[in-house]
């Protein structure tokens, strides 16, 4: 693995700050999230990271993207606008649901063109508090400060993490998510790979529409995308992790059997080709 | 609930403005994820990625500027290894990789092109060119010429940023807009460049949009071939092209040039001249093929009169300075001198003299006019004296320098006195001459100069540079075949090293147009002179003779013709000049028979043929119509010829063209005209009208100058013995959009014409051609204009309905009341030039007439005239008033100031006053001031309007009628009345308010206390520790699992939560164990910790992050310390380090932890934890 400059190395030991500090500074990226800031930071995530793992995996040709600064790291953004729309869409679907706690996971499944499911980038996410509707833009701490604080209209959740050390973690999610390309093997999708984004929630949730008489966004995912589906010999890795104090979030890959599989049977076949003209023979030797 | 912010914004919010700095460095940067640019990619970057499609796999590499693309048409190198790529099968549908190969076999063929004709010149290096649409040379010999001097040549202005220039003829107003902001130029720029060999600067070749290089919109012009030997680039055509006359480069005459673009004109005489000519001018004079010698003796011979024009090959400068800029900058530069500008443009005091002595268009008008006048004497006399006497004389010879221009004194003498003009016979059978002379100046100036003959000869106004803007009066016929085309050529354009002043031939131009005249007037009923060479004459009658008289088939022989060609060889012989004659049925017909006579010919021009004659023609080539018809006809009826146009009825004529014009177009196109000779057709205008020189730079000059012009006006008025009604000043203003100084030397330029007609009224009401009143009428009009005078590029003066001085009978004017005041007839009024009147002080000894009317004004508002007053009233007045004012009359009329800090003596003449002096005593005292009081009562009641300020119902109401109370009424309310008076109106006011609320209350109520100002009161906020709230939420930690481990003392305990921390127990438990099997307690110890942090429902994803850190940790370890011992279980690869039981062990615990925590993780997740 080649690391990039020490710039990029240094973030990634970033130490976590908002833990355990107790006192709140008045600017507002050091003050606590608010539980609003929290799932609009989250859920921007959700997007930027979207773009850029279909960019880092391919799935669409590079020309479409276009680089910009987000997290104070290059990502890389699609320029197709139904392609926008549809991450957008999904993304305010997520937020909806974010907002009222119930979502569990939200996948990001890579698919060959046979539909099966090769890559699995799981948004793992956990809500840490229930805040009432008037609270969720409270910024209670500062509250307390004093009178001439109030002017503020919000009101942060007390001893959560600030926005600014959100940010810091979020860049090294997507740096750490761009190295772990490399680790992953290469996507033979005979040319036509796709993704969805797949929405899990939490057990008996259903997803919520937008007004009663209209359906929800989503539809039941194939089996083999959701998380009961993946099977045993798939591998996870965990790409990076961050405890906000409000909502708790993962990103991990696993790879899907099928794809391991294949990397294996085309390994072997890579072997046997390259072991064939040796025409080495050896021993036969009983399994330990 | 509230949705999350996030649900309203677009995608694009969440990302940041590009950082160009941190752009920068992350293309420098190696991101994982990159494949590392091997030393061959690098090498040759650009054509990989011109040639493939950048493979998928490599994100980063495909994403570099687009500038790259610029620089890709550098290389030469062309990867043949792409070829197969370039030039395989595009596939269906695949429209996008059909492009991208054409591009690149563009890019490859132009790698060619520099390969082979590369000249080693980099001289477009820099530059990445688009060529826009039909250009000259031809797209193709651009691209050459550009990819031959290191260039880019861009097939497709899709990515706008990477082309450098446009290069374009002509551009559609889209394109115009949509190139507003690029480089665009003409293609001479590359041409020039490339002759040079240096990159010239690209500003002087700017294209500008109305240089259309293409004549009409449909017509097809074949592009010439750059690469043609014959045609290639301006100067090397010059120079390669031996079998043109004028090949060599001439030295002695410097850096003068054909332009370039008048080429295609010399290759394609228009059609129509060339089929009838019977002897072209290459016929009658031998074609000469002058070499250098000969020119060089040719000019040589030459007593710097005239000369043949040349071209001079000079690859330094091809286009004439004047014209590479739109502004003339020389122009600019000397009128920036205001010493010469005050001696050379309208401000100078002899501009006009000077103007009028040089203007070739000028003389050729007057000349015209005066033969106009001549013509008209001549019938009027042929109709009195009734004797046809068939030669016609000049009374008096012109004797050169002394008659100046004119050519009055000369007189013609008609030769029919019988009235049977022609006019009144059937208009078909009307014999019409249209006599032109061959390029008269010419002609005329060698007739002194026999040496000349057959050599190519233009006579010019002067001589100058090759920036000269003189415009060429008129070109030999061999001068015309080397692309002298007319006199819209600038001389600059073409060289001679000397050319003869006009004014030195003036004299020979006359003489030959009388002797002109004479013969046409000998022979014909009627004549109209056109102009100084070229006159219409009927000679029906002449004709009918011939006719009658000559053979009995007289299809055989068309006696017109030979009339003609009599006509003309007398001409000849007089003269020693060429005219060419055309014939037809009327004046249109003939008109355009000439041009088919010429060069020195005769062509008849029957019925029959009337029609094809026509059919090619254009409308413009009918006389009368010009450019603007031609337009219009081309834009609403889609063509311009006339035989095209015939098939048009007359309404859809009128329609397009305009009423009259349509129906003379059409008929016209049917060959009919019914127009008469003019020859006596009364001078309608006289007009004087500058446009040269034209520069003012305030009112005064222009006012100085309208003067002036009034002035020529008004002589010219009195030459011709006329008297005008009506005057029209017409203004040429500089176009807003035009160079201040346009190409043309001190010209006009590009201007808005303005034109305002007014009646002139003279003294007495009568038409005038007084210079002063002329000019006060113009200038009235200028000013009306109000346009700024440095605007100005265009004056003319134009008197209408004129009549002669005797003609206009009083009897027919209104009768004129004689009212007029102020300036005696003695005195003029002071031209505007002499303003310095003003100046005087006013205690000057001799009152000046300005301050008399000033006087005059004061004394209209105090006191009238004497002689305005009723006698009997001032008798009847009381003795002392009358005193007063006949006191103040006599004051008045000794001084004619009424008040003045020094009344200065009183001027004997002043005195002549219709108050006499005696009338007063001079014992009167004057009493007191108000005299000017009973004056007024005596004044008429005079005033027609109301001023506001007088008429009560504006006025402001009288306050309580405080002023108006009586005197009793003031002591009713124990009012002193005369202290009450004496008080201002306010304090009036405010004590009788006062004392009328004593009166009715008896007390004055105590004023109200200070205004108290209302607010609304702060609330006070409530303080903090009286408010209960609600906790605030708490954010919720997980605490993450920890290891606890026993420390070497008693109670002593280790807490180990971070990541770092538990690999380094890890690592010393192992190095602890490194010989033994690891005990159970302690892999149990480590697992469940291990296990614990996997488990996210309960110790959240940081937990599994660790797990997972750690467990790699492990595995090195496990891999350092026992390698050996690893398996790879699915392929049955059995490590061969026979029985290490310890790393066994190690490895079994390794295993058996993970498997563990893999259960875990796959509720979570499913699947189990990878650790690569």
């Amino acid at each position: 693995m080649r690391l990039g400059g020490p710039a990029f190395h240094s973030l990634n030991e970033t130490r976590p700050v908002g833990n355990h500090s107790t006192e709140h500074d008045v600017r507002m990226p050091e003050a606590p999230l608010t539980f609003n800031q929290t799932v609009k930071g989250v859920t921007e995530f959700i997007e930027v990271a979207v773009h850029t793992i279909l960019y880092v995996r391919q799935i669409y040709p590079a020309d479409l993207f276009i680089r910009r600064k987000k997290y104070d790291t290059p990502v890389f953004q699609s320029r197709h606008p139904a392609l926008n729309a549809y991450i957008s869409g999904a993304v305010k679907a997520i937020g909806e649901e974010l907002v009222k706690g119930t979502v569990d996971k939200v996948v990001v499944v890579i698919k060959d063109k046979e539909q099966v499911a090769l890559e699995r980038f799981i948004f793992s996410i956990e809500n840490m508090v229930q805040v009432e509707a008037f609270n969720k833009d409270t910024r209670w701490a500062l509250y307390r400060e004093g009178p001439s604080k109030r002017n503020s209209k919000t009101y942060s959740i007390e001893d959560a993490m600030s926005s600014r050390s959100l940010g810091q973690y979020f860049r090294s999610f997507l740096v750490k998510l761009s190295m772990a390309e490399s680790q992953l093997g290469p996507l033979n999708t005979e040319g036509d790979p796709s993704f969805a984004i797949v929405l899990e929630l939490k057990d008996n949730a259903v997803p919520s529409a937008p007004r009663p008489t209209e359906p929800a966004p989503w539809i039941p995912a194939n089996a083999q995308d959701t998380t009961p589906g993946a099977a045993d010999d798939a591998e996870l890795q965990m790409i990076r992790a961050v405890n906000t104090g409000i909502i708790n979030l993962s990103l991990a890959v696993q790879e899907s059997g099928a794809k391991l599989q294949r990397e294996k049977a085309a390994m072997k076949a890579k072997k046997a080709a390259s072991a064939k003209p040796l025409e080495v023979v050896e021993p036969e030797k009983p399994n330990p | 609930m509230d949705p999350p912010v996030s649900s309203q914004t677009n995608s694009s919010d969440y990302y940041d403005e590009d950082d160009s700095a941190f752009l920068e460095a992350l293309t420098t940067t190696v991101l994982p994820g990159d494949i590392v640019q091997g030393d061959d990619e690098i090498s040759s970057p650009e054509v990989s990625q011109e040639l493939t499609p950048p493979p998928p796999s490599q994100p980063f590499l495909k994403r570099t500027r687009l500038e790259a693309f610029a620089e890709r048409g550098k290389s030469a190198q062309v990867d043949r290894a792409a070829d197969d790529d370039v030039y395989g099968a595009s596939h269906f549908g695949e429209f996008g990789e059909y492009m991208r190969r054409k591009r690149a076999k563009l890019q490859i063929q132009n790698a060619d092109i520099e390969e082979n004709a590369g000249s080693g010149s980099k001289i477009f290096e820099s530059l990445a060119i688009y060529i826009n649409g039909y250009t000259q040379p031809s797209t193709q010999d651009l691209r050459t010429l550009i990819t031959k001097h290191g260039g880019v040549f861009q097939p497709y202005l899709d990515k706008k940023s990477i082309v450098t220039h446009i290069v374009t003829c002509s551009l559609t107003a889209a394109k115009m807009r949509e190139f507003k902001h690029m480089k665009v130029v003409r293609p001479e720029w590359l041409v020039e460049s490339a002759e040079r060999g240096v990159l010239l600067p690209w500003r002087n070749y700017i294209f500008t949009p109305n240089e259309r290089s293409e004549p009409t919109l449909g017509s097809t012009i074949k592009q010439p071939n750059l690469l043609d030997t014959s045609t290639s680039s301006p100067a090397t055509r010059v120079r390669k092209n031996a079998n043109s006359p004028f090949n060599t480069p001439v030295k002695q005459t410097g850096e003068r040039h054909l332009k370039g673009a008048v080429t295609p004109v010399i290759k394609n005489p228009p059609p129509l001249y060339q089929q009838p000519r019977k002897d072209t001018p290459r016929n009658a004079f031998p074609t000469e093929r002058l070499s250098r010698g000969q020119i060089d003796t040719k000019i040589a011979m030459l007593p710097s009169k005239l000369a043949p024009p040349q071209q001079v090959t000079d690859a330094k400068k091809v286009v004439p300075v004047y014209a590479a800029d739109t502004s003339n900058p020389l122009a600019t530069r000397v009128m920036a001198n205001p010493d010469w500008r005050k001696a050379h443009t309208s401000v100078a005091p002899d501009f006009i003299e000077g103007f009028y002595k040089n203007s070739r268009l000028h003389h050729l008008s007057a000349w015209k006019a005066e033969l106009k006048n001549l013509v008209q004497e001549a019938q009027e006399r042929a109709e009195t004296i009734g004797t046809g006497e068939l030669v016609g004389r000049i009374k008096s010879e012109v004797n050169g320098e002394s008659a100046g221009v004119s050519m009055r004194g000369a007189e013609l003498v008609m030769k029919s006195p019988g009235k049977s003009k022609g006019k009144e016979k059937a208009v078909d059978d009307r014999v019409i001459m249209h006599c032109d002379f061959d390029c008269f100046f010419v002609s005329a100036g060698l007739v002194s100069r026999p040496q000349l003959r057959g050599k190519p000869v233009v006579v010019c106004h002067s001589q100058g540079g090759p920036s000269s803007t003189s415009e060429i009066a008129s070109a030999s016929y061999e001068a015309r075949s080397f692309g002298v085309k007319n006199v819209l050529d600038k001389l600059g354009n073409f060289v001679r090293p000397s050319s003869p002043s006009l004014t030195s031939l003036r004299g020979e131009y006359k003489q030959l147009s009388l002797k002109f005249y004479t013969i046409l007037m000998n022979h014909a009923d009627d004549l109209q002179a056109v102009s100084v060479d070229e006159a219409l004459i009927d000679v029906t009658s002449v004709v009918m003779q011939l006719r009658s008289r000559g053979s009995q088939d007289p299809a055989a022989v068309d006696s017109a013709k030979d009339f003609a060609e009599m006509i003309r060889a007398q001409v000849r012989k007089a003269t020693g000049c060429e005219v060419s004659i055309g014939i037809s049925h009327n004046i249109l017909l003939a008109r355009l028979a000439t041009r088919r006579a010429k060069p020195a010919g005769s062509y008849h021009l029957v019925h029959d043929e009337v029609k094809e004659f026509l059919a090619p023609l254009n409308i413009s080539d009918l006389h009368g119509f010009g450019w603007s018809t031609k337009q219009k006809a081309q834009e609403k009826l889609g063509t311009a010829t006339l035989g095209e146009l015939m098939d048009k009825s007359k309404a859809v004529l009128c329609d397009v063209l305009g009423k009259s014009t349509g129906e003379t177009v059409y008929n016209a196109l049917r060959g009919i005209d019914d127009k008469k000779l003019e020859s006596d057709k009364p001078r309608k205008s006289v007009s004087c009208e500058i446009n040269y020189g034209i520069r003012f730079e305030n009112s005064e000059q222009a006012e100085v100058f309208i003067y002036q012009m009034a002035k020529e006006v008004a002589k010219r008025l009195d030459d011709i013995g006329m008297v005008g009604r009506s005057v029209t000043l017409k203004i040429m203003k500089r176009d807003p959009t035009a160079p201040v100084e346009p190409p043309k030397f001190l010209g006009h330029g590009a201007c808005d014409l303005y034109n305002k007609q007014i009646s002139l009224i003279g003294p007495g009401g009568r038409a005038t051609s007084d210079e002063r009143v002329i000019g006060e009428h113009a200038y009235r009009i200028l000013r009306s204009f109000n346009f700024d005078p440095k605007e100005l590029r265009g004056i003319g003066i134009q008197i209408q309905k004129l009549e002669k001085p005797s003609s206009g009978g009083t009897g027919v004017k209104q009768a004129v009341l004689p009212f007029r005041s102020a300036p005696s007839p003695k005195k003029p009024m002071p031209p505007p030039a002499a303003p310095q009147i003003h100046v005087h002080p006013p205690s000057d000894d001799i009152p000046q007439p300005v301050e008399q009317e000033s006087s005059a004004k004061a004394q209209a508002v105090d006191l009238p005239s004497f002689s305005q007053l009723d006698m009997e009233v001032f008798n009847a007045l009381p003795n002392d008033v009358r005193k007063e004012l006949e006191n103040e009359y006599q004051r008045r009329s000794t001084s004619p100031f009424v008040a003045g800090p020094a009344p200065a003596p009183a001027a004997p003449a002043r005195l002549a006053g219709p108050i006499r002096k005696d009338i007063f005593p001079k014992n009167i005292v004057v009493k007191g001031p108000n005299y000017q009081q009973i004056v007024r009562q005596q004044r008429p009641w005079n005033r027609p309007s109301i001023s506001p300020a007088k008429n009560p119902l504006f006025k402001k109401k009288a306050r309580a009628g405080a002023s108006k109370l009586s005197d009793a009424a003031l002591q009713k309310l124990n009012i002193d009345p005369e202290v009450f008076r004496g008080l201002p109106p306010a304090l009036q006011h405010e004590q009788l308010t006062m004392l009328r609320l004593i009166k009715e209350r008896g007390k004055i109520p105590s004023p109200p206390s200070k205004r108290k100002v209302l607010k609304p009161r702060k609330r006070k906020p409530i303080p903090a520790h009286l408010l209960w709230r609600a906790p605030a939420p708490q954010a919720r930690w997980v605490t993450p699992p920890i290891l606890r481990q026993q420390g070497k003392q008693k109670k002593e305990k280790f807490f180990f939560t971070e990541t770092g921390d538990i690999q380094g127990a890890i690592e010393g438990w192992m190095n602890t164990y490194r010989r033994w099997a690891p005990k159970e307690k302690d892999i149990e110890f480590f697992t469940k910790y291990l296990v614990a942090s996997v488990d996210g429902e309960k110790h959240t994803d940081v937990g599994v992050e660790r797990a997972v850190a750690i467990l790699k940790w492990w595995l090195v370890l496990l891999r350092r310390y026992w390698g050996g011992s690893e398996y790879v279980d699915d392929e049955g690869y059995m490590d061969p380090s026979q029985g290490d039981p310890v790393g066994e062990a190690w490895w079994k615990a390794f295993r058996e932890t993970k498997e563990k925590m893999d259960v875990v993780a796959r509720e979570r997740f499913g699947g189990r934890l990878s650790l690569r």
